[in-house]
């Protein structure tokens, strides 16, 4: 039992923590410490690569074991967002275009819910399912589609470059539309040179 | 509330850097606590830099630390009205603090002397650095808080610091349990016993020995860093305050309460600037607002059981 609490508190959180806290935090720490943040590295040698590798190698032990001692039934699956296997890889390489549907396919198959990406990104899960499904008309400035496009490829491992230059065409496209034109300000001329 | 021999609270702001807005956020704590109804002091402690008084709209006072140390002229007595009610202020002198010129018996005297103050609440500013003399009187707090900006090198500075003064902590207790030796040889040894932070020391400590481990799990149950950060711009800022709690238990085995943010706002910049006191001039800011949600934050902790005595030496 004593391991336990020492689980407990690699993840930071009281022995009665339910499954869904260990699962968030876990999210949390895992994330935290494999980017490089400057909270991160303004730590310099107080976390060298060695230390990082260890830390997170036993953070994964952790979560592993506490959520096999909740839920026996159930072995733990470590989000494979976070721990893609050549397969996956594979499978992600071949997508043809990054559309909403396609993100969302990855997210899927990742094993990640809105919630969870919300935690890291702080994006709240509506903006990233109107992303999924291109819903547009709630994006009324394209920086901020941008930004949030970049943080979603980046949660998901995905090249931020690579899905922005599938995806951005899409809201490109739609606000030269007539229906996206009504609630942009774009001038007409522009709209009609778009679709030369 | 009495007269006289009132025990208050001691807060020190400190953070290894320059220019992160300790003096701002001194100020701003100070002025909500008198706001609220308690004597405040303000000790203003920072080495060549002292401008506490500008940021409370105040013409430099004509005494100053210096008649303290060179005159031998009471802390009480050197104490000057603010201007805001409840709210008094200490300056700071050209021989200050960090000085070298300041001796054992001279910093002792001080310490007693801002521990006989009678308010409610004393805050010290500390200038920039981690001389001895600015870890001593951080430790001397009841509530040690660190101010920080979201840069890289603010934050490698404030580990620096923090780490400082918990290395300073410990050699004080160690030193009052006649143990320096022994965390002097470990040290030493560190790569034999695979000892690659200061969080895998203590560790170590701990297990060597079961009376090492009850002193020092004693001496730091309530060894709390408070952490402020300023001059936040982006909501990915706040985030960093957040991450910071985790970041120091993990690698620096430190205990860091998060007290809050308080964002960049060019209408407070304009009333420095103006020598205007900005709490007051400020209201509809939302910086005002955030120095005091942290200022109750800190205020709110439960005081800390401290061994005041480990600071003499």
């Amino acid at each position: 039992m004593d391991k336990y609490l020492q689980y407990y508190d690699l993840l930071e959180l009281p022995p009665e923590a339910t499954i869904k806290e260990i699962h968030s935090k876990y999210v949390y720490l895992k994330n935290l410490y494999s980017c490089n943040p400057i909270e991160i590295q303004a730590l310099n040698e107080d976390f060298s690569q060695e230390l990082r590798e260890e830390y997170l190698s036993r953070l994964d032990d952790a979560y592993e074991k506490l959520v096999l001692l909740m839920d026996p039934k159930k072995p733990a699956r470590i989000p494979q967002s976070l721990k893609i296997d050549e397969e996956t890889r594979h499978w992600i390489e071949q997508i043809g275009c990054f559309d909403g549907a396609a993100l969302r396919a990855v997210r899927e198959r990742l094993g990640v819910d809105l919630k969870e990406m919300f935690v890291v990104t702080r994006i709240q899960p509506h903006h990233l399912q109107n992303i999924e499904n291109e819903v547009f008309e709630f994006f009324r400035a394209e920086v901020i589609l941008r930004s949030f496009i970049i943080e979603y490829a980046r949660f998901l491992s995905l090249d931020p470059q690579r899905v922005l230059a599938d995806y951005m065409p899409r809201y490109q496209s739609w606000t030269a539309s007539p229906e996206g034109r009504g609630q942009d300000d774009l001038p007409d001329i522009l709209t009609m040179l778009g679709q030369e | 509330m009495g007269e006289s021999g009132r025990k208050g609270e001691i807060w020190a702001v400190g953070g290894g850097k320059g220019g992160t807005g300790k003096s701002f956020v001194t100020s701003g704590m100070g002025t909500h606590l008198a706001q609220k109804g308690g004597r405040t002091i303000l000790l203003d402690a920072d080495l060549g830099g002292a401008n506490l008084h500008t940021l409370l709209g105040m013409n430099r006072n004509r005494h100053s630390l210096s008649d303290f140390f060179d005159r031998k002229v009471p802390l009480s007595e050197i104490v000057a009205q603010s201007g805001i009610a409840n709210l008094e202020l200490i300056t700071g002198s050209f021989a200050s603090l960090d000085s070298e010129s300041i001796n054992h018996a001279q910093k002792q005297k001080l310490f007693r002397h801002i521990r006989a103050l009678d308010a409610d609440h004393v805050l010290i500013d500390l200038g920039a650095g981690s001389h001895i003399n600015t870890l001593d009187t951080f430790l001397l707090a009841d509530k040690m808080i660190v101010v920080t900006t979201p840069e890289i090198t603010s934050l490698e500075n404030m580990y620096q610091f923090i780490k400082s003064v918990y290395f300073r902590k410990l050699k004080l207790i160690f030193k009052a349990h006649n143990l320096t030796a022994t965390i002097q040889g470990t040290w030493k040894d560190r790569a034999t016993h695979n000892i690659r932070s200061l969080k895998e020391l203590i560790v170590h400590l701990k297990q060597s020995s079961d009376d090492i481990r009850d002193i020092l799990e004693r001496e730091m149950s309530g060894f709390v860093i408070y952490v402020v950060l300023n001059q936040v711009r982006t909501p990915k800022d706040i985030v960093v305050g957040e991450n910071l709690k985790s970041v120091c238990s993990n690698f620096l085995g430190l205990s860091v309460v998060y007290a809050g943010h308080s964002r960049h706002d060019e209408a407070v910049h304009r009333s420095i600037n103006n020598k205007e006191p900005f709490m007051l001039l400020n209201r509809f800011s939302p910086v005002v607002k955030e120095i005091r949600t942290l200022t109750e934050i800190i205020a709110a902790e439960p005081h800390p059981l401290f061994e005041k005595d480990m600071v003499n030496g």
